[in-house]
């Protein structure tokens, strides 16, 4: 049962993504990518990792998307396709996509990882809370102060871009 | 933890409050000019505090630290981030900018913070992040000039590259986070790193940073993004960012990746090589001055992996010391190339002839700098690639120094392009005479000391070689 | 516990028992998906015409009409036959719209809906899914929707849609944090993300007595911020009839519209079970400490009472609103948010944090 679910789950996401990148109307293209990262989030919600399930989803599918899709609404006419891709174009990036593909999945089949010995990660919010707010070892206060400072930043910058004279 | 323990992040605490300081001053100050000096009088304080209580040590789990080694990395950044800022305030000051004085610090400290942690990272989450940082805010910084196309598109092009070198960077880490179960450096010190999968993790890992040193073959964005963003922050990206880049890279490959030094090095070979070579035939070609800067920081790019060649303390101090000649001979070139830009709008090489008979002064330091960057004797660019020739001779890199020697030959020949015309050729209508306001001449003062004293005063040099570490 | 006896877990577990007498464990699995899923739908069809049949008789009466009279008793077959009528309908298409994403829209929307009701816990043990991270999870969940009218609004290829689309997504957008946050003031009360927790912490009392002011103001919020992130008035402007037609949904006819309609009565369902759950006690009957007889009388009354009486309370506070107040402009809208409640529920959830943290709750 959990196996065939995984695949379907897969499968969607690989069809949503090449989708994502082959259509030549964008708002489509931003519509695939929500269903991959929904689909995506699937698989936390399967290997119950609720919490990182819920991120995924308010983050990049109600977050991320919902404003690509805001600004292909503030930019982009119904009418306007994208510019289809040459030929040789194509076959090159799919020779070197294929390319790519065959080394990196050869090399990590005939890698050998070995099995973790520690335990398995108790993903209870309250555990994902104190883990995020601990400054010892393994505490990860740090970077999520990190953060703050990078998204403030961000958008800053952001209004710079925006800002009229 | 004790309250004393953040003692040793003092340079981002610090720098954090700067730049808070400087956003909520803005609902304060009436004129958005009068945050200009404040801003770099506090940055000052910032960068002399630098070198002053300092203590040394990780925390947070290891996730952050400091050594005497990395402290002196962020005080080389902090006194090159100090010059730009002096430099950047006649562009500034011009009257398309006025609104948005203030944005121009924060986003400039945030990256610097950002540079920081990327130093002092003890582990890849802290380092990714760091990198962000600088990357990040760095794109609104090149699209800083928004009434300019040119300046938009470089912006793009560099959130573009820089999201796409960061996926590949990602999953190489993401493999060596499968491998061992860990991202801290320290835990990775002993791993073994020999089969393919985790060569593959390095060479992705290398090109993600690659891309932001900006060697060949990943240095297509460097030309565009150089020449469309503004002069000051070019010369930040070419000089700040790329240095700090550099830091992390030497730090990473004499810790974690030195149980394959056999792997890197050669494909550092390979690299410098790339880098050098192409770097320099490229730069022969261009007709833009910030186009020419663009490629000759490429060229110098490649001979400062001769250094990480050098693979034991000598490599990691000539390293760290050509980047100190690097911050003050660049930041002279630009600061000459952005008063000039700004008084008069002029960026082509052709129009700098006979700059010398109405700017004497400032010709002679952009002739100063570039001969520094070429690596003439009497000045520190001389010391610098020196240094570096001999750290890679130690490993009997010989065939690569004959290359780099012809390289450097080949370089003073278009470096000497931009002097000629200076001094030489002949113009019916020069640059007029550009009177600059203070800020810029105590820039031009600084660089002008670092340019002489770095390469004479060689306790500098042997301070960084006892501190720095090798394999 | 009295109501106890109400418990719903007995009739589910039976179900389950009887059924793997009947068949293995996937089949079992899949059986029991089918019937949840068929239960929801038929709750939703169910919730539709009900809302619908309230909101026009409420609306009827604060304009001091009758409303709807003439179809059954009191004209509670009306919306039987509107959505007869839909049902019958042509759906008609633009030219020029994107079509695969055009019929795409309302399924997305309803999608949404169909998984935050999932959470929502009825009763005792009569509950689909108690995620650990119920709160979390709604939010999430929901937080989906604004793609299905950002998309709806750009694929009719309908300046007004455009325009009511970028209005609702600016909208749900904002509110959304108004949301979260005052929910995570409660959750700082209890602790728990889980719904099942959250109700078997206000055993007691419900929060908005116990967690003194701070509860309130973010029950306050919460219904405001609520009332915006389903598009309804006063906050309507997606749809603004006078400006916009029918914003994001004018092209929309028959079967389609349907969709729509129903996602807005259902999303407001929503909102207010997850806020009586967590402010009003859920399913949880009334209790005051200390009166042991009254305490006993409420506790026979059946908890899915108490749960559906309190949501249409809520539902009909909500509805109260849109009938009384006026429209709000886009601006007004925004500021409201970003200006006022926001800043409003971050000091509140501080100062909730400090009361937990002192202990001054009852």
């Amino acid at each position: 049962m959990e196996t065939t679910i995984f695949y379907i789950i897969s499968a969607i996401i690989l069809v949503f993504s090449v989708l994502t990148v082959t259509t030549t109307k964008i708002l489509r293209a931003a519509v695939y990518l929500l269903f991959t990262l929904v689909a995506t989030a699937a698989f936390y919600f399967m290997m119950e990792y609720n919490f990182l399930a819920a991120v995924q989803l308010t983050v990049y599918a109600g977050g991320i998307v919902v404003l690509i899709i805001f600004s292909i609404l503030l930019t982009h006419q119904i009418n306007l396709d994208l510019k289809k891709i040459n030929s040789i174009k194509k076959i090159t990036s799919g020779l070197v996509s294929l390319f790519g593909f065959i080394l990196i999945g050869n090399i990590i089949y005939t890698h050998t990882f070995k099995a973790t010995s520690s335990v398995i990660a108790d993903t209870s919010v309250n555990e994902i809370g104190r883990t995020l707010l601990n400054y010892g070892d393994g505490g990860y206060i740090l970077p999520f102060e990190v953060i703050s400072v990078l998204l403030l930043a961000a958008m800053i910058g952001a209004i710079i871009i925006a800002k009229k004279k | 933890m004790d309250i004393t323990n953040f003692l040793i992040m003092k340079q981002e605490l610090l720098l954090t409050l700067i730049t808070l300081f400087i956003l909520v001053s803005e609902i304060f100050v009436s004129d958005k000019r009068r945050i200009i000096p404040i801003a770099i009088v506090l940055f000052g304080i910032h960068t002399l505090f630098g070198f002053l209580y300092n203590s040394y040590g990780s925390i947070f789990g290891g996730m952050y630290q400091n050594s005497e080694l990395v402290n002196l990395m962020k005080n080389i950044l902090n006194l090159g981030v100090f010059i730009v800022l002096l430099q950047s305030s006649t562009w500034l000051l011009k009257e398309e900018n006025e609104n948005k004085i203030s944005e121009f610090f924060i986003l400039t400290f945030s990256t610097l913070i950002g540079m920081n942690f990327m130093i002092s990272s003890g582990d890849f989450l802290m380092f990714y992040l760091g990198l962000e940082l600088a990357t990040i805010p760095m794109a609104a910084l090149v699209a800083y000039n928004t009434y300019d196309k040119k300046s938009s598109e470089s912006g793009l092009k560099l959130i573009m590259s820089a999201a796409f070198s960061s996926a590949v960077m990602l999953f190489g880490i993401s493999l060596i986070y499968g491998q061992f179960g860990t991202l801290y450096f320290s835990e990775l010190l002993s791993a073994d790193m020999t089969s393919p999968l985790l060569i593959l993790a390095f060479l992705m890992f290398i090109s993600g940073l690659s891309f932001k040193i900006s060697l060949v073959p990943f240095h297509f964005w460097t030309a565009d993004v150089y020449e469309g963003a503004p002069t000051n922050v070019t010369s930040y990206l070419s000089v700040i960012s790329k240095g700090a880049a550099v830091f992390i890279f030497n730090i990473l490959l004499f810790t974690v990746f030195r149980n394959i030094v056999d792997v890197w090095s050669d494909v550092l070979y390979v690299l410098a090589i790339l880098t050098m070579t192409i770097g320099n035939l490229f730069a022969i070609r261009q007709t833009n001055i910030k186009r020419f800067l663009a490629f000759s920081s490429v060229a110098q790019a490649g001979f400062i992996l001769l250094g990480l060649l050098g693979t034991n303390e000598l490599g990691m101090a000539t390293v760290i010391y050509f980047i100190l000649i690097y911050i003050f001979s660049n930041l002279a070139a630009f600061g000459v190339v952005s008063s000039i830009e700004n008084n008069s709008g002029k960026l082509n090489i052709e129009d700098y002839n006979g700059l010398y008979h109405t700017n004497p002064n400032m010709s002679l330091l952009m002739m100063l700098s570039l001969f520094s960057l070429a690596g003439i004797p009497p000045l520190a660019g001389f010391f610098g690639k020196f240094f570096l020739f001999t750290a890679a001779a130690q490993n009997g890199y010989y065939w690569l120094i004959f290359i780099a020697v012809i390289n450097a030959t080949i370089s003073l020949y278009y470096y000497l392009i931009v002097v000629k015309a200076m001094f030489i050729n002949k113009n019916d209508s020069p640059i007029e005479k550009i009177s600059n306001n203070w800020y810029m001449k105590t820039s031009y003062i600084i660089c002008l000391i670092g340019l002489i004293v770095i390469g004479f005063y060689s306790d500098i040099f042997e301070y960084i070689n006892q501190i720095s570490i090798g394999i | 516990m009295k109501f106890d006896i109400y418990d719903f877990s007995v009739l589910t577990a039976s179900i389950h028992q009887l059924l793997g007498e009947m068949m293995g464990e996937t089949a079992v699995m899949i059986t029991e998906m089918v019937i949840v899923g068929i239960v929801f739908l038929t709750l939703f069809a169910i919730l539709g015409l009900a809302l619908v049949y309230a909101e026009r008789k409420v609306c009827a009466f604060f304009q001091q009409r009758l409303g709807p009279m003439r179809v059954g008793f009191w004209g509670t077959a009306q919306t039987v036959a509107d959505a007869i009528k839909l049902l019958l309908k042509e759906p008609l298409m633009t030219k020029s719209a994107d079509k695969f994403l055009f019929n795409l829209a309302p399924f997305i929307i309803i999608v949404a809906s169909f998984m935050a009701i999932a959470a929502v816990p009825f009763a005792l043990g009569l509950q689909a899914i108690d995620l650990d991270i119920g709160v979390f999870y709604v939010t999430a969940v929901s937080s989906i929707g604004v793609a299905g009218i950002l998309i709806a609004g750009w694929a009719s290829n309908n300046k007004y849609s455009l325009i009511g689309a970028m209005r609702s997504g600016a909208q749900i957008v904002s509110y959304e944090l108004s949301v979260g946050l005052s929910l995570l003031t409660i959750v700082v009360l209890t602790g728990s993300l889980q719904f099942s927790e959250i109700i078997e912490s206000q055993r007691e009392g419900w929060w908005i007595f116990r967690g003194h002011i701070p509860a309130f103001i973010a029950f306050v919020i919460y219904l405001i911020a609520g009332t915006a992130e389903t598009n309804r008035g006063p906050f309507d402007l997606a749809e603004a009839e006078s400006e916009l037609t029918a914003g994001f949904h004018t092209e929309y006819s028959g079967m389609k519209f349907a969709f729509f309609f129903l996602a807005e009565f259902v999303n407001m369902f929503i909102i207010a079970a997850i806020g009586a759950t967590m402010f009003l006690g859920g399913w949880m009957p009334l209790h005051f400490g200390g009166f042991t007889a009254f305490n006993e009388v409420m506790d026979f009354i059946p908890p899915i009472f108490w749960f559906l009486g309190k949501t249409a309370f809520l539902i009909f506070m909500m509805m109260w609103f849109k009938w009384t107040f006026p429209r709000l402009r886009i601006d007004q809208l925004l500021t409201l948010e970003w200006k006022y409640l926001l800043p409003i529920n971050l000091i509140n959830i501080l100062i909730m944090a400090f009361i937990v943290l002192m202990g001054w709750y009852f």
